[in-house]
């Protein structure tokens, strides 16, 4: 079931348009990653489907909302969070809790129990303006889920901390999937091949790719064999990849990159000329393409 | 309701955090104490600045009570109003400017008791502190000159009170569309001057205008009774606070808000 449906998604800054017509469902339980270069709409979708922005034309369609007004079913986290730096973390999230219709009793518990769960329950009685920039993330966190929203929109949550911060927010993603559904952004591949089922491709304000994780690899993930010699890596390669139908061939630096149709046949052929011309081989590997290739490969067309 | 009480306790609980609770009264103190004390003092001062030259004779009017607080409430005109708009200037344009109202207007927050809350928490600060200032220097008129009554204090100080919240009001209505603290700030105080300029020359055109609530406070305090012109401007003042009231949540409610 879908949780919101969007439809022909339109928006326009003065002269230059940044959304050029948008259409896509978020399956209810998913986890899924708007996934784009910098500037490709990412940020001003988000601010679209959480109301702060509205689009130029094309419709936004959430299930259960009430007189259009969607904003009780879902989280939000800006990309770059601000809080009240005045208030403890505990008042920010009572008071946001309370904001979305809980009662004083219900958004005390629930503020202890989700300062617990994103991991600054020791700073809940400091000022936020005292709080890390990780720690200021997760509280962004906690309080988009505060109210139990059936979709939780995260702007690049991950792009701005350090390693571990990185490493725990991912993890808290993780424990997230299993209760709502996610949309967050980033530019970062690996981020959302770690934790999203699905993944929505922007560039240059359309949808140029989607599907499951899976359904992208097969569908763009070629096999290859990548070599390295001790030496003269692209003379050995060229002469190997004369020997079997090559689809193309790749060197980078010390190290070459065979994409081929059949990679056991190719295994075959090149193992047994490299042996038999006793070529100083250092590398065998047999790889298929990232997601990082597809990534720019679907940036290039 | 609740929701209301939530974003205005807030409002409350931001005030004491920043301790607007205790400068913005000290400062609508000082402000109106300052004139009738100057006034009576006057003479002494002179003295001690080095006297007038020998056979200099100044005749220095012994102002009434009623000039001494009517001069309290001339520098509300000026400071007052200054210290209001620089107060509320940023209620909305501030937040939305440093991001968090991204954050807060995500949640279902209805956008009426969002600008009605902040309108009421700034209302209630800033009445505070013009009553404990003009109640002040009321009370010091007293001991110093002799006391005003206590109906005219009280109706002058309600009459005036409305003035003081038509600037609110209007400060509010900007930001509900500027974004920058600092326009609001100026579009505020540039209107709140014109208003005052051109409805004092061309009183007789305007005699309705809000900003010559002032002029008949004046009357009020003088005790020469209530001016006819009066009920009107009142009831003028009224509706255009809470039409600009409506107004900005009106416009409020179509801005984008990131």
């Amino acid at each position: 079931m879908p949780v919101v449906s969007i439809n022909g998604l339109k928006k326009r800054f003065q002269d230059q348009e940044v959304i050029k017509g948008l259409d896509f469902q978020l399956t209810e339980g998913k986890c899924v990653a708007l996934l784009g270069a910098n500037g490709a709409g990412k940020t001003t979708t988000l601010k679209m489907l959480s109301g702060l922005m509205k689009p130029d034309s094309g419709t936004i369609v959430f299930e259960g909302a009430e007189k259009g007004d969607f904003r009780s079913l879902i989280g939000y986290l800006p990309q770059y969070p601000v809080f009240y730096d005045w208030m403890t973390g505990r008042e920010f999230l009572e008071y946001t809790g309370k904001l979305a219709g809980l009662s004083n009793k219900e958004a005390k518990g629930r503020a202890q129990e989700l300062l617990e769960l994103v991991g600054i329950a020791d700073a809940k009685n400091r000022r936020i303006g005292k709080y890390s920039g990780g720690m200021k993330q997760r509280l962004g966190i906690a309080q988009a889920i505060i109210h139990r929203p059936k979709l939780v929109m995260l702007d690049e949550p991950v792009s701005a901390l350090d390693p571990f911060g990185r490493r725990e927010v991912l993890e808290l993603m993780e424990k997230l999937k299993k209760e709502t559904t996610i949309l967050f952004s980033t530019h970062i591949l690996n981020d959302a091949e770690e934790v999203c089922d699905e993944i929505l491709f922007l560039h240059n304000g359309k949808l140029v790719e989607a599907g499951t994780m899976s359904q992208l690899k097969d569908k763009h993930q070629q096999a290859k064999i990548d070599l390295v010699f001790k030496e003269n890596t692209s003379r050995y390669s060229e002469e190997l990849s004369v020997l079997y139908p090559v689809t193309s061939i790749k060197i980078n630096g010390e190290k070459a990159s065979l994409f081929v149709e059949d990679v056991e046949g190719a295994k075959k052929l090149f193992l047994t000329e490299i042996t038999s011309r006793n070529l100083p081989l250092i590398k065998f590997e047999i790889s298929r393409t990232s997601l990082e290739d597809v990534f720019m490969k679907v940036v290039q067309k | 309701m609740k929701q209301w009480l939530t974003l205005y306790k807030k409002e409350l609980l931001e005030m004491v955090r920043n301790y607007k609770w205790i400068w913005v009264p000290l400062t609508f103190i000082l402000i109106a104490v300052k004139e009738p004390m100057t006034l009576y003092y006057m003479p002494q001062i002179i003295d001690s600045l080095g006297g007038l030259p020998e056979g200099a004779v100044i005749e220095l009017p012994v102002p009434s009570a009623g000039e001494a607080l009517a001069a309290s409430l001339s520098q509300y005109n000026t400071l007052g109003v200054l210290i209001i708009v620089l107060i509320t200037m940023g209620v909305i344009a501030g937040e939305r400017k440093s991001g968090v109202a991204g954050i807060i207007l995500v949640k279902p927050v209805s956008y009426a008791r969002f600008v009605t809350a902040k309108w009421a928490g700034v209302m209630l600060l800033i009445w505070f502190s013009y009553f404990c200032g003009y109640f002040l220097s009321w009370y010091y008129v007293g001991i110093l000159f002799e006391f005003i009554s206590f109906t005219d204090f009280i109706q002058s100080f309600f009459v005036y009170g409305i003035w003081l919240t038509f600037v609110l009001t209007i400060t509010i209505f900007f930001n509900s569309f500027l974004q920058s603290p600092g326009a609001v700030g100026f579009i505020t105080m540039g209107i709140t001057i014109l208003l005052s300029l051109v409805s004092s020359s061309l009183s007789h055109l305007l005699d309705w205008s809000p900003a010559l609530l002032s002029v008949y406070t004046n009357t009020l305090i003088m005790g020469n009774g209530f001016p006819e012109e009066l009920m009107p401007t009142i009831l003028i003042s009224l509706f255009m606070i809470i039409l600009s009231l409506f107004a900005s949540i009106a416009i409020f409610r179509k801005r984008e808000l990131a």
